[in-house]
């Protein structure tokens, strides 16, 4: 009987450390309404852009997000440790984003990119980012959005300015507004199971 | 926190075998570093709990603490020494064997 209790301890005690390390490793801050909030700001230029003002719309638009989306979630991140996986996740999508402003911005001033350049250029670099992040966080419904983006990239480059178009908004909705509403409600209900489980640890 | 079985079973360190320093130690293991409140919300201690096993933990070499104040607030950040990595690793190994010895049993 002492036996058992003494293996039944043992055994908690091994559960304790990996319930402890994978809530260490998991990303605690809330990213889904980063992509919601992109993906709104990307409406917000097309549609600034279709009443002749694409100049200044893309980039005021750009530059704003890109500004509430750092100081949004650098308030977000103040307590929370840093892991590698957070690190890599960052690297990413920074790495992402200056990339497409510069590239964008630079060939955009220049008159160097038609809307179906600009589509097919935008949706692979985006397919880039979800694909990598995908895959550093085993999560098949990002590696899902990243298939989607690839698929606009195709499309805009052999089908019509029309279908390009098409393509293009399906998937800002769909990899944006609704992936992103989607990793809202599952960040939501993680903070609810993890409120109910801090008890765990106590001497 | 059961610390007869710590007597029971000499093999397993025990400054790693009570229960919020183990869990503290392997939070730190899986972090690059961490902030007191952030250790208080995943292991819900309560402070004074909290400050004594992490002092525990820092008299034994396993974690090193930083204080500083940012924006004037008092802040103090936890990481994991190389020597706590080292014997959390030890300790787990040890549990392993003594479990897999169980079994055999």
């Amino acid at each position: 009987m002492t036996d058992m209790t003494e293996r039944q301890e043992l055994q908690d005690r091994l559960s304790l450390i990996e319930q402890m390390m994978a809530e260490g490793r998991q990303t605690t801050s809330s990213w889904g309404w980063v992509f919601v909030l992109w993906g709104i700001a990307y409406y917000i230029s097309i549609a600034w852009s279709a009443l002749g003002h694409s100049a200044v719309a893309w980039p005021v638009t750009m530059i704003a997000a890109s500004i509430i989306t750092a100081v949004a979630s650098s308030r977000s991140r103040s307590g929370q440790p840093g892991t590698t996986a957070g690190r890599a996740m960052s690297a990413i999508w920074i790495g992402v984003g200056v990339s497409m402003f510069i590239l964008l911005l630079s060939a955009g001033i220049k008159g160097r990119m038609d809307a179906q350049t600009f589509i097919a250029v935008v949706a692979a670099m985006l397919g880039s980012a979800n694909a990598a992040s995908g895959i550093l966080l085993k999560w098949r419904a990002q590696f899902l959005c990243a298939l989607v983006w690839w698929a606009t990239a195709v499309v805009s480059c052999f089908g019509s300015e029309a279908q390009s178009q098409i393509a293009g908004m399906t998937a800002l909705f769909l990899c944006q507004i609704v992936f992103g509403v989607y990793m809202m409600v599952l960040e939501a209900r993680e903070r609810k199971g993890q409120a109910g489980k801090t008890s765990g640890a106590h001497a | 926190m059961p610390e007869e079985l710590t007597t029971a079973l000499p093999e397993l360190n025990p400054v790693i075998h009570g229960k919020l320093r183990l869990a503290l130690l392997s939070l730190l293991s899986s972090v690059e570093e961490a902030e007191f409140t952030w250790l208080r919300a995943k292991t819900g201690s309560t402070d004074g709990n909290l400050g004594a096993q992490l002092l525990k933990l820092e008299e034994a070499g396993y974690i090193a603490v930083e204080k500083k104040f940012v924006q004037r607030k008092p802040q103090s950040l936890y990481r994991i020494t190389e020597v706590g990595r080292a014997a959390l690793t030890e300790y787990v190994q040890a549990l392993k064997q003594l479990l897999g010895g169980a079994i055999g049993a």
